[in-house]
């Protein structure tokens, strides 16, 4: 039988590889990053607006700063923070339930 | 995100109102502040005004004071013979500070910072009620 070798055939074959590695395959979710990358990229920008928050203070104490600034910088730092935990405490549930599954 | 925004809008207003309550607050501490000697001015009143700034970077429409003026209406005149700023006649120049205008000026800064601080805590909330949606 005559094998064929082309460019149509080398894409079919490339497409078909594809879809057996991102159907079987554990990793689907490769482009995405992980929740980890998530949870930590996230967290570093909490924890920025915390030390925005804690040189704002610091500048109000020295008369640099208003009451109003410090406020605005404290309020976004506990808000950015507490999104934070939320998203962590609902997908750490979701991977516990998952854990509890009985196989 | 809006919200985080709209605390910064309300932020700026609460302080531009209280640089009002500033203004205020030295108009009425130097409502009876004379010259020194005859033929000086007394205390002149100081105004404020304000005026949309918008801030580029972040695309907010801020509000901050525009100018820091004086009040150019005339001095009031008081018959004080003792007085060290008085005249040859007796007559001594008093600031041109009302306190009752004053003080109408505070109440209104008051409701004004009232205003903008109610915006600020219905923002907070309703971001807070948004996460709590998650617990």
């Amino acid at each position: 039988m005559a094998v064929e070798i082309g460019p149509k055939a080398a894409t079919a074959a490339y497409r078909k590889a594809l879809e057996r590695i991102s159907g079987g395959g554990s990793d689907a979710a490769t482009a995405m990053p992980s929740f980890g990358e998530l949870v930590k990229s996230q967290l570093q920008d909490a924890v920025q607006a915390g030390r925005l928050a804690e040189q704002t203070s610091a500048d109000a104490m020295v008369g640099k700063a208003d009451l109003q600034q410090v406020v605005e910088a404290v309020t976004a730092a506990e808000l950015g923070l507490s999104t934070v935990t939320a998203v962590r405490d609902r997908v750490v549930a979701a991977y516990q339930e998952i854990m509890r599954m009985p196989i | 995100m809006d919200l985080e925004q709209s605390l910064t809008i309300a932020g700026a207003g609460m302080k531009v109102q209280s640089s009002r309550m500033r203004v205020t607050a030295e108009n009425l501490a130097n409502a009876e502040s004379t010259a020194e000697a005859p033929g000086g001015e007394p205390y002149r009143r100081k105004t404020i005004s304000f005026g949309e700034e918008f801030d580029r970077a972040q695309q907010l429409g801020l509000v901050s004071v525009r100018r820091y003026g004086t009040d150019p209406s005339e001095f009031k005149s008081e018959y004080k013979p003792g007085h060290p700023a008085a005249d040859e006649a007796g007559y001594v120049q008093m600031p041109n500070v009302e306190p009752l205008v004053e003080m109408m000026d505070m109440r209104e800064a008051q409701r004004s910072y009232e205003a903008n601080l109610n915006a600020f805590e219905v923002s907070k909330k309703m971001m807070q009620r948004t996460i709590d949606l998650l617990r």
